[in-house]
């Protein structure tokens, strides 16, 4: 914690309040408008700062807004106050660009506007939503709201750019999400993002099921990372309650959330073949990952959503009778992998479509706060598994998988190399399966308490902010996505390039809506 | 003309997939359902992008108010006679979405369905049966009306759609789930 001695030195005098060992990490109370210095103070101090997300919060007589800041061996949560009666707040994009989107979802959902923020408009509520109710406030009731008939029409400007709008339904899209593409010619020149079609107010309805529901609620916000979500939420609770998960527990979770991360990746993996025309890697990647969705059947009952988490450990042992059976398919599959590693790396059609396409550079992914495979194939080392072990990633080796050239190339190859690595992960996690109980009994009742916690999920870190207010049903859980913060990459990259290398360079990002929205 | 255009139906059913507010649980099952291990076009099944060429509508998900207009805007365009089949149990009910501001909470409140495949997600299996299910019903009664008449049904109105929607057959695989909004 080295870097809040920095802070400390450099924020003497102002009106901040520095509490070490808060949230789990580390918290500073911000009064009159001093958050500024601290973000400055912060981006002088360490260049892997990047906001995280921003939760905003009805604290009954104010609206508290937490910025949560990643550095490169602390995470920081800057906490500021605002009345509810005009809530106002300047903008931090100047300082660190990647608040841009986390600050207009704010004001989206509680009301807190950030003077000086460049975007504006409606970003995951539905466009007929009327203006001034905010349904993250406790005294609004959603169900109530009168939603306006008819949605504002969209102008629409004739010059010479043409505008080509991407969904919501699209074949190239899995997910009703709706992009404009602005063209001069065959070059982008814009890219227009409008996410909220998935949005199922997840974390309005959290605040009236009790904990256990919600492990089956959060679950469910991404059926493909659904045991990263699970995981993050559970681990928030257990520190609130403060229990420890027996080791094999741990060892289990390990399991379960890597055989995720290798589904995950060999779907996105074949999904890009398919985005460039080569469908027979789609259906190579495809059917090998159909072994994966069997073995996490065999562990966790079910093939897709396995609700293998609960607060305390997991719901079901591993019966020794079946760690053969997952040994051999991992085997089966690693047998397979140096032919697609080939493929990956020599194709020539892989190369034209993906080599030097969609390039963010290093400094460019640091500021604008990017994580998982697109941080990593642009240089910058960071993993929560490596920056802040959870489960049993302390105790189990692995690589750090990094390339320089910060392209769709270098961003499909890190998840190449991450398949192999988790399956190395899964093995020594077999291998050294510790003995005991996978559970243990925890009271209903979760005492008072708030907190941060992080989890690496296949598309980079996944945020979650549970606060607890002593009854059986959180206060606020706020779920931050890695689709959330790698959009922007997306925004930057895609301009200056033909239209055609939008679909190669959007998958790459492996972008996720439903998490994206909640 | 009209058994040639029923044999076609039944023989190699076109469908679209429409996610409107799902999780993408179900999504990536109906992907797996067109990829090796299953394989649905070796009985014709044919995921088609355009809804105008279309004859079968899979929806995944709760509904979600933003995305309600434009999942009906896109039945719309689908030409006659077509059917809707309910993928997952937020597509059938709203799932746990069930009561939130921003979900309608299934498909049945805005589209007629035909066919209701339960699960969370199911598995590619039951949407395979469920699919069977419902060209096993097409099959069974002589044509619905619609059928013969495409071309006056497409201007036709709100009232006539209905109409139409009766005479296809009903069959859920699950009783129909309670609504509670």
């Amino acid at each position: 914690m080295d870097i809040l001695k920095i802070l400390e030195t450099k924020l003497q005098g102002k009106p901040v309040e520095i509490v070490p060992d808060y949230l789990g990490t580390a918290a500073i109370k911000a009064k009159e408008g001093s958050y500024r210095d601290v973000f400055k103070a912060l981006m002088d101090a360490d260049e892997k700062t990047g906001v995280t997300s921003i939760t905003g919060i009805d604290l009954g007589a104010a609206l508290g807004v937490f910025y949560h800041v990643r550095t490169s061996n602390a995470f920081i949560t800057i906490q500021v106050e605002v009345p509810k009666e005009n809530p106002k707040l300047v903008t931090v994009t100047d300082i660190t660009p990647s608040a841009a989107f986390h600050e207009l979802e704010v004001t989206d959902l509680i009301g807190v506007t950030f003077e000086g923020n460049p975007l504006e408009g409606h970003f995951v509520l539905p466009d007929t939503w009327p203006d001034g109710v905010y349904p993250l406030r406790k005294d609004v009731n959603p169900n109530e709201v009168k939603l306006n008939p008819s949605p504002p029409e969209e102008k629409f400007e004739q010059g010479k750019q043409v505008k080509i709008i991407i969904g919501p339904q699209h074949p190239a899209l899995l997910e009703p999400e709706k992009f404009a593409v602005f063209v001069d010619g065959e070059t982008v020149k814009a890219v227009q993002p409008r996410i909220g079609y998935v949005h199922r107010g997840v974390e309005k309805i959290s605040e009236f099921r009790t904990y256990i529901q919600d492990v089956y609620l959060v679950e469910r916000i991404c059926g493909i990372c659904n045991s990263c979500h699970a995981c993050a939420f559970v681990e928030s609770v257990e520190k609130i309650l403060k229990t420890e998960v027996p080791p094999r527990g741990k060892y289990l979770r390990t399991i379960i959330l890597e055989l995720n991360r290798l589904h995950s990746h060999l779907l996105t993996l074949g999904h890009a073949g398919l985005e460039i025309g080569y469908e027979t890697l789609f259906h190579y990647f495809w059917r090998d990952r159909e072994p994966i969705m069997d073995i996490t059947e065999i562990l966790t009952g079910n093939r897709v959503v396995s609700s293998a988490m609960t607060v305390g450990g997991v719901r079901r042992d591993l019966k020794e009778t079946d760690v053969p059976k997952i040994k051999s398919t991992l085997a089966d599959l690693r047998k397979r992998l140096p032919f697609y590693t080939k493929v990956y790396r020599e194709e020539p059609s892989i190369g034209l479509r993906m080599k030097n396409i969609g390039t963010l550079k290093r400094e460019d992914a640091l500021k604008l706060g990017v994580v998982g495979p697109v941080a990593r194939g642009s240089g910058v080392d960071i993993d929560v598994r490596k920056d802040a072990p959870y489960e049993a990633y302390g105790e189990i080796p692995f690589k750090l998988i990094t390339y320089k050239e910060g392209d769709t190339w270098a961003r499909m190859n890190v998840r190449m190399d991450e398949v192999e690595e988790s399956i190395k992960i899964i093995e020594y996690a077999l291998d050294h399966l510790p003995t005991g109980p996978f559970r243990v009994k925890v009271p209903r009742v979760v005492p008072p308490g708030e907190v941060v916690n992080r989890v690496e999920a296949p598309r980079g870190e996944l945020f979650y902010y549970v606060k607890s207010n002593g009854t059986a049903m959180p206060e606020r859980v706020k779920v931050r996505t890695p689709t959330f913060a790698n959009i922007p990459a997306f925004l930057t990259t895609a301009v200056g390039e033909p239209l055609a290398d939008v679909p190669p360079n959007f998958v790459s990002l492996d972008p996720c809506f439903s998490c994206t929205d909640r | 003309m009209t058994n040639l255009a029923m044999w076609s139906r039944l023989k190699s059913p076109w469908v679209i997939h429409f996610n409107s507010g799902a999780c993408n649980g179900c999504d990536i099952e109906i992907v797996a359902l067109l990829t090796p291990k299953y394989d649905v076009e070796r009985f014709g099944i044919k995921l088609e992008p355009s809804p105008r060429h279309a004859d079968v509508l899979l929806v995944t998900g709760s509904v979600t108010k933003q995305c309600a207009e434009r999942l009906k805007r896109i039945y719309d365009q689908m030409p006659q006679p077509k059917f809707v089949v309910a993928i997952g149990a937020c597509a059938c009910s709203g799932g746990v979405f069930q009561g939130s501001y921003s979900v309608l909470s299934g498909v049945d409140k805005i589209l007629p369905v035909n066919a209701y495949i339960p699960g969370c997600p199911p598995r590619p299996e039951a949407i395979i049966d469920g699919v069977v299910k419902l060209l096993n019903a097409l099959a069974a009664p002589p044509a619905p009306k619609a059928a013969e008449e495409p071309q006056k049904e497409e201007a036709a109105s709100e009232a006539a759609k209905e109409e139409t929607v009766e005479a296809a057959p009903k069959l859920t695989t699950e009783v129909k789930p309670n609504a509670k909004q």
